[in-house]
């Protein structure tokens, strides 16, 4: 699960291209179960449970991972509902990764 | 204290589970406990009235206490960003998981015989409640540092250890609520496809 150099440069550019500069991340939890982020992430943002797994074991074995990306006002809306199933998330400028 | 088998589907998008007494008493209060946390945290935030209405509250940083931190963390990791935010949106937070622990104290209040039924927003409801319920234990165990080893090695005379006990009791419980409601993923994704 070790995210290369190319990888993480190829999502922030896709980041820009899109003209959306804000992210979302959630931070891994000792607390969380495994399966209840996954749940969360299909749940709140409708990921195949595929994709949710995934972003699931990144935040796992990565310490975190980008969510969602999207405008500003997008993002503090998906922190706010991340916050309320407690789950620890942050938003910032996907230009201040 | 694990006497039943959990959560258990039934039929489409039900969720049934049986709690003995001992069990609805534990959770009744802990969700009495949540409720009343976050209700300290409200009425120390001295708001104005007319602010609180639209829901800003007077609270821009984050609390002191351990667990409230963790319930209503920060959204942002600029402290600035962050404040403002917080302001903004803190009393809503407070609100949903207010929300999500009531839910689950009325149907535990409801139930004379220890039966509990839901539909999918009440279970979304009881998910989010027993993992506040789990988060607050997890700050009292420290669970940051001190591994399940560890906690399992607790002394019987170690006040720890009965938390330790509903700690994993819980996640056992929220693991059944879990695999009920992807059941239902499943069979979703699946007629997806063959639909396809």
């Amino acid at each position: 699960m070790v995210k290369t150099a190319d990888k993480i440069e190829e999502e922030i550019r896709a980041i820009f291209s899109a003209d959306t500069p804000w992210v979302t991340i959630v931070w891994d939890d000792p607390v969380n179960l495994q399966t209840y982020v996954t749940y969360v992430f299909m749940e709140l943002f409708s990921y195949s449970k595929t994709r949710a797994t995934e972003l699931m074991l990144q935040v796992h074995n990565d310490g975190k991972a980008i969510v969602s990306t999207g405008s500003r006002e997008e993002m503090e809306h998906d922190v706010a509902r991340l916050h309320e199933y407690g789950l620890w998330a942050t938003l910032q400028r996907g230009d201040q990764l | 204290m694990t006497s039943t088998e959990g959560f258990k589907r039934q039929g489409d998008h039900t969720y049934i589970a049986h709690f003995a007494d001992s069990e609805k008493e534990v959770l009744l209060n802990l969700c009495e406990q949540i409720i009343e946390l976050l209700a300290e945290r409200r009425d120390h935030g001295h708001e104005d009235p007319l602010a609180a209405m639209v829901g800003i509250t007077s609270h821009d940083s984050p609390p002191d206490d351990e667990v409230l931190h963790r319930l209503l963390p920060n959204a942002y990791t600029d402290q600035v960003d962050a404040s403002e935010f917080r302001r903004y949106t803190e009393s809503t937070l407070r609100q949903k998981k207010q929300a999500h622990a009531m839910s689950m104290r009325i149907h535990l209040k409801s139930s004379d015989d220890g039966d509990v039924d839901l539909d999918h927003d009440n279970a979304n409801a009881w998910l989010g409640g027993i993992n506040d319920i789990r988060l607050a234990l997890g700050v009292r165990l420290k669970v940051e540092n001190n591994s399940h080893e560890e906690l399992e090695l607790l002394s019987p005379d170690d006040p720890l250890r009965g938390v330790y006990a509903v700690y994993t009791w819980l996640g056992w419980l929220q693991e059944t609520l879990l695999a009920a409601l992807i059941d239902d993923f499943d069979e979703d994704e699946e007629s997806a496809l063959s639909n396809g």
